[in-house]
């Protein structure tokens, strides 16, 4: 579950390339409707998004309400903002730093919804979806339009000022934040209510992968990658630069507001912190340490880091030691994190797969139009069967 | 306008903060393209360094600034040599758009967790330079650590603009930053200005520190505010520009005690921040780095 596999490559480009060599049998319309159904077929990003779910669910009634049960959920809730943020930051390498301010207009929205307006756990959750998007929609139309530096610069500021904002009014709770979060789902007792809500919030993070999964493994993640290598290339092959930085944006908002939900409904209080530089600080190392392009790299980052964050031992009151030597280790070594590494070692390198793919389709691209060739040569339509 | 200058005095004050860490981001950022946002934790350990070691280890305030300046110096060579130099020099690891912000970022990690591990989680001052009480120039009062911020910022802005502007070695360093093969092609030694500039700019920040420590007070975790406010003042100045950085600097330092004192003590910051978010969005071209080619 990293970068796209390469086999989509071929999806996208398999069926164009053989437009010349089916000759009169396939058209435009037969090579678009190709590769449709291809597509529709492809069952990494449903088959991904269900493991994920039921593997988390699995842990989470393992754990059977534990204080680690109570961690890993809570990674669970980062785990969901760090998917959004592969798509954001690894994949499209779209420079914002306003997953925290999201993050914190989804757990501010369940909490003043749920505790001032009395909405119920899923009300609040499809409300917040809602709200961020629109607030994602609005901020992006213009933050989007920044080139660069300035993006990372408007998206840097974006955070200190909705912390000064939750920090000075009282309507938000002020220092001390709002309490009194319901869980999303009660059960009879604590650790009840403590395995339901991380089943939900294992079932969110799995569809949060799927739909992740889906958008890099698509044409639009493919337009994404072409943006991110080269933005004036994609803009010459006819990549809507604006309309792809906004989507991105929205995605990346509206799952960083779903993870600050689940965070909100787990601790069951929201505060400032949530909005804080440092929690951006915590998930861009959540991405960056784990592997930013692998999704499976930093939703097992996520956990880790909260774990460690969380323990008393040792690690966690060096964590900023760790974390930083981690990092640099990472970026000197291997850019692609941890999750790069492992893929490394087992020689699952998507630019291997990659330049493998292009290795092969080479020689078939050859093989089929010295084929068409002989074909037309013969006066036969032998071509088409290759 | 006893008011005025009083909210004059405080804004220039905190402006001169902005400025100086907005200058050292920009200085090193024309040089080899990288921001570093470990200038706030170089900062922090010039403070609490300094303080530490004339309050708790007793040894002379002038010997400490000497001891920590080195210290700060020191990590930032080590910082290159191993760190900045494989990267860049040798070509190994991450670059672009993750290079500009996370090597730095790293480190910024490190000193924080370093300093929480030596000093703990006290707020530390540095003893003053210059103690008395706040000078009284007619309506107008400020500290006296006050005026050696705002001082400092100013002489170091002006030198480091002078230096870009006016040497050649300047000229050379800026030649670093438009392009590393074309300035290699004509002898300049790209890696010796980085190296160089990023030790004067580590030093400079904790010398800024020990300076203005005794007006707020620093904590392990002081840096990366600061560091956040310098990329902000640098941004201003199209992140290349020191002089401008610290004008930049000081400007948005007034207009947030302006707004303090006349709009909004609670929201003066929110409406600081909100100004400056809508000029990044509106007016990109102000920040000097335009739009990008289409």
């Amino acid at each position: 579950m990293t970068e796209p596999a390469a086999t989509d490559r071929s999806t996208i480009s398999g069926p164009a390339p053989s437009g010349p060599a089916a000759g009169s049998s396939a058209g435009p319309a037969d090579v678009l409707s190709g590769v449709r159904r291809v597509r529709r077929r492809d069952p990494v990003p449903l088959g991904a998004g269900l493991l994920i779910a039921v593997v988390g669910c699995l842990v989470l009634v393992v754990m059977d309400g534990s204080y680690l049960g109570l961690t890993v959920t809570t990674g669970v809730g980062y785990a969901i903002v760090t998917v959004g943020m592969v798509l954001q930051l690894g994949y499209s390498r779209q420079l914002a730093f306003s997953q925290s301010v999201f993050m914190g207009v989804g757990a501010y929205g369940t909490g003043v919804l749920e505790t001032k307006y009395n909405f119920s756990s899923l009300e609040s959750l499809l409300a917040v979806i809602a709200l961020a998007a629109v607030a994602a929609l609005l901020v992006g139309a213009v933050v989007t339009r920044a080139p660069g530096l300035a993006l990372a610069l408007a998206t840097l500021i974006l955070p200190l000022f909705i912390y000064q904002l939750a920090t000075f009014s009282s309507w938000l709770g002020s220092f001390s934040g709002i309490d009194g979060v319901a869980p999303f789902w009660t059960g009879s007792d604590y650790t009840a209510t403590l395995v339901q809500t991380g089943i939900i919030s294992a079932v969110l993070l799995g569809l949060a992968a799927g739909i992740v999964l889906r958008v890099m493994r698509s044409g639009i993640g493919l337009q994404l990658m072409a943006m991110a290598d080269d933005e004036r290339l994609g803009e010459s092959i006819g990549v809507s630069l604006r309309q792809r930085r906004l989507e991105v944006f929205v995605l990346g908002s509206v799952l960083a507001a779903v993870g600050g939900a689940v965070l909100a409904s787990v601790q069951g209080i929201v505060t400032p912190d949530v909005l804080s530089e440092t929690s951006e600080i915590t998930l861009l190392l959540m991405v960056f340490v784990a592997g930013r392009k692998s999704v499976t790299g930093v939703i097992l980052g996520a956990i880790v880091i909260e774990y460690l964050t969380t323990s008393t031992s040792f690690i966690s009151t060096n964590l900023g030691i760790i974390e930083g030597i981690a990092l640099l280790v990472i970026l000197l070594v291997e850019p692609d994190g941890v999750a790069g590494a492992i893929d490394r070692l087992l020689g699952r390198r998507t630019d291997r797969w990659a330049a493998s793919l292009q290795t092969w389709s080479a020689a078939r691209l050859g093989t089929r139009g010295q084929a068409a060739q002989g074909a037309r040569g013969g006066g036969n339509g032998a071509g088409n069967a290759a | 306008m006893s008011e005025f200058l009083n909210l004059l005095a405080a804004g220039l004050t905190s402006g001169a903060i902005y400025g100086i860490f907005g200058a050292c981001l920009a200085v090193w950022f024309r040089v080899c393209n990288v921001l570093n946002l470990a200038v706030g934790d170089f900062a922090m350990f010039g403070a609490i360094g300094s303080a530490w070691l004339v309050q708790t280890a007793g040894l002379p305030f002038i010997v400490g600034i000497i001891v920590v300046l080195a210290g700060v110096g020191l990590t930032a060579w080590l910082f290159d040599w191993v760190v900045l130099h494989t990267a860049f020099d040798r070509g190994a690891g991450a670059h672009g758009i993750v290079g500009v912000f996370f090597y730095t970022f790293g480190l910024s990690l490190v000193l924080e967790g370093v300093a929480r591990a030596m000093f703990g989680t006290d707020v530390y001052g540095a003893p003053s330079i210059w103690s008395g009480p706040a000078l009284h120039i007619l309506d107008f009062h400020v500290q006296r650590a006050g005026v050696l911020v705002i001082g400092l910022a100013i002489v170091s802005g002006l030198i480091l603009w002078a230096y870009l502007r006016f040497t050649v070695s300047g000229r050379a360093a800026s030649a670093c930053g438009e392009s590393v093969l074309g300035s290699r092609i004509v002898g300049i030694d790209s890696a010796k200005f980085r190296r160089r500039i990023f030790i004067m700019t580590a030093v400079l920040a904790a010398l800024f520190g020990i300076v203005e420590s005794p007006i707020t007070g620093y904590t392990y975790m002081s840096g990366p505010t600061l560091s956040l406010i310098g990329v902000v003042a640098a941004g201003f100045a199209a992140f290349r520009r020191p002089g401008r950085a610290v004008a930049a600097g000081l400007v948005i330092g007034v207009a947030e005690a302006m707004l303090g004192g006349y709009v909004s003590t609670s929201y003066n910051d929110v409406l600081l921040y909100a100004i400056l978010f809508a000029i990044i969005i509106f007016r990109p071209e102000v920040l000097g780095l335009g739009p990008e080619p289409a």
